[in-house]
């Protein structure tokens, strides 16, 4: 039988980590099955799993259900060099580079304004371009145990040439075929509804990508809303998202989402929404930081001493008298 | 594509903002009983919901954070239009990004909606860098999950101010693919799906479409305040004309359809309130009327 070759058409110049699904499965092999607790706090949990220089991944984002108070204790332990994937995120990159956390990106959706800019001028970030979705396959390939994966996207873009995706002739079709590598982050850190105290997690309304990044990840912290009986997740499988075993840490952070929204549970601080983006567009990213992130110890002094009671009740309020339909177990 | 409908007979607003229009003109272009893929928040969202409303009710649209047909609670705080309470209230489902990326990709979603910041005779959009990439300019957000509708969808409309600045011969940096060359086959040699592209842009002064063969940018319409000739001068390339060489003019908002936008929707004028005037019907004509001051600009 003749040799063939598979053609490679286009090919973009981004970096990307060799996505080895074997390296991977090394990596799972070693992870701990044994369902033992792993409750911890949310600086023993940044301090334990991320390190400097680690690939992060989060779902959603600082203003929807993300795990906004784990980012703002990495900011607060100062990592370094990590990389984003800033996929649906709207500040969270700003803030980590800013805080001189990140100096690698890969983008798909993320307010940049004037530092983010100068940033990637004065050549302390790189930013390779793909898109949410691309992204979002770039997991679900990784959570696959796959190296890659074709996308009916990205192709004829800038943003391919900056990116580590390929055109190829399609082996199957013949056509001119779009492949990305698949992402296998080194953490993911994950904000959920509910979860008890080995990992089992609920997460109510729509999901991003929390799936496929808790699968793909290397480490894995979940902070949690509510923390529950595992009976209690026995008695509605249906409801676990995401199973223990992929889960490296769980952090009991009520309002762990501020200043965002946890759908169902409260609704987002408005004005303070309304200040981080002024921060970033306005360039003072510092200012916004030493309020909220240094110059307090926990996020649970932010919550008293910043945010205070009554607005966090008023959130509460605010999701309980419009849409909670479908939040609750 | 400019079709008539009951806004024709409806009572005209006389008084609105460039933006209003554009929701406006938007809604009117919805075509009932088709699915949607409506970027997050902003005018593209808003039209879909207005045309939901009053003129295609069995329209259905899904996000990109999985929400898929909502009944969505309006008006959203700010920001909170994807992945929260009130833009997913009473779905069908609650689904995943893949799984909308999904549905997409099998052909289930016939029109996209997008906002753009540049664009290109060849309706390729720019949303990631304006100036020199990485060298000089400014970083905006990038492409976010519009790269993905303007590639597989069936039919995308796109919505962008209308300045000079911003219709450019080339964008600075193709964020999500229009027609790329316009040459035939340009998107299924880039691996896109095949029979899918721009299909129509509205700005707050004009509705435009693509032609067949071309590929290249064709003005269709143009609001009822505005002359051709303004159009065309903050235009840095020159659109193509209908074969017929007739460009219509566009009918005025309705009163319904504003104060669906204005009590429901943009109740900030966060989106719709950027400009420095009101258009304004006094006198028999159309003027624009400066919001400080309340002194006509130019009237026409």
């Amino acid at each position: 039988m003749a040799e063939k070759t598979l053609r490679i058409l286009e090919e973009g110049q981004g970096e990307y980590s060799l996505p080895d699904p074997d390296v991977f499965r090394e990596w799972t092999a070693r992870k701990d099955r044994a369902m033992r607790p792993k409750l911890m706090t949310a600086q023993e949990a940044v301090a334990r799993f991320v390190a400097d220089g680690d690939y992060i991944v989060w779902e959603t984002n600082y203003f929807q259900r993300g795990p906004s108070a784990l980012i703002r204790e990495i900011i607060r332990q100062r990592k370094t060099r990590l990389w984003a994937g800033g996929k649906f995120t709207w500040v969270i990159v700003a803030l980590l580079v800013e805080a001189g956390c990140c100096d690698r990106a890969d983008m798909g959706f993320f307010v940049g304004g004037p530092g983010v800019t100068r940033a990637v001028v004065e050549k302390r970030l790189k930013v390779y371009e793909y898109s949410n979705l691309v992204m979002a396959a770039r997991l679900r390939a990784g959570a696959m145990g796959l190296s890659f994966i074709s996308v009916r996207s990205l192709g004829g873009t800038d943003g391919f040439k900056y990116s580590g995706a390929k055109i190829i002739e399609d082996p199957y079709t013949g056509k001119p075929t779009v492949i990305v590598p698949a992402l296998y982050p080194d953490v993911a850190l994950i904000h959920v509804h509910q979860a008890d105290q080995y990992g089992n997690a609920r997460i109510f309304g729509t999901t991003i990508t929390d799936v496929e990044s808790a699968l793909a990840s290397r480490k894995v912290i979940i902070s949690a809303e509510e923390i529950i009986n595992t009976e209690e997740i026995r008695h509605k499988p249906g409801l676990t998202k995401i199973p223990y075993y992929l889960v490296d840490a769980v952090v009991h952070q009520p309002f762990g989402a501020y200043p965002g929204e946890c759908p169902g549970m409260y609704a987002s601080d408005t004005e303070h929404v309304a200040e981080v983006l002024g921060a970033i567009y306005n360039d003072k990213v510092k200012e916004y930081l030493d309020k909220w992130v240094y110059s307090v110890a926990s996020e649970e002094q932010m919550l008293v001493e910043r945010v205070g009671l009554n607005k966090l009740k008023e959130m509460q309020r605010r999701a309980t008298m419009v849409a909670t339909e479908g939040y609750r177990s | 594509m400019i079709k008539d409908g009951p806004w024709k007979e409806a009572p005209k607003a006389t008084t609105f903002a460039e933006r209003e229009f554009q929701v406006c003109i938007a809604a009117r272009l919805v075509e009932n009983g088709k699915t949607y893929w409506v970027a997050g928040g902003g005018g593209p969202m808003y039209s879909v919901l207005i045309a939901k409303k009053l003129y295609a009710p069995d329209v259905v649209y899904v996000a990109e954070d999985g929400v898929v047909g909502p009944e969505p609670m309006l008006p959203f705080d700010p920001v909170m239009t994807l992945a929260a309470a009130r833009p997913s209230y009473r779905a069908l489902m609650w689904s995943t990004m893949n799984g909308i990326g999904d549905q997409c990709a099998v052909g289930y979603l016939d029109y996209g909606v997008l906002n753009t910041l540049q664009l290109d005779p060849y309706g390729n959009l720019n949303s990631t860098w304006i100036g020199t990439y990485g060298v000089e300019g400014r970083r905006f957000n990038g492409p976010g999950g519009a790269d993905t509708i303007a590639a597989m969808c069936r039919r995308v409309v796109l919505m962008m101010d209308h300045q000079r600045r911003k219709f450019v011969p080339r964008v600075d940096f193709i964020s999500s693919p229009g027609y790329l060359d316009g040459s035939p086959g340009a998107r299924e040699r880039a691996g896109l799906p095949a029979n899918t592209g721009p299909w129509a842009l509205v700005t707050n002064w004009a509705v435009f479409d693509f032609e067949e063969q071309t590929h290249h940018l064709r003005l269709r319409a143009i609001a009822p305040f505005v002359t051709l000739e303004q159009v065309l001068a903050e235009m840095t390339f020159e659109p193509k004309f209908p074969p017929d060489g007739k460009v219509e003019t566009l009918d005025p908002p309705t009163e319904e359809e504003l104060r669906i936008l204005r009590t429901e929707m943009d109740v900030n004028g966060q989106f719709t309130d950027t400009a420095a005037h009101w258009v304004v019907w006094e006198d028999g004509r159309w003027s624009l009327v400066a919001k400080e001051q309340g002194k006509k600009l130019s009237p026409l």
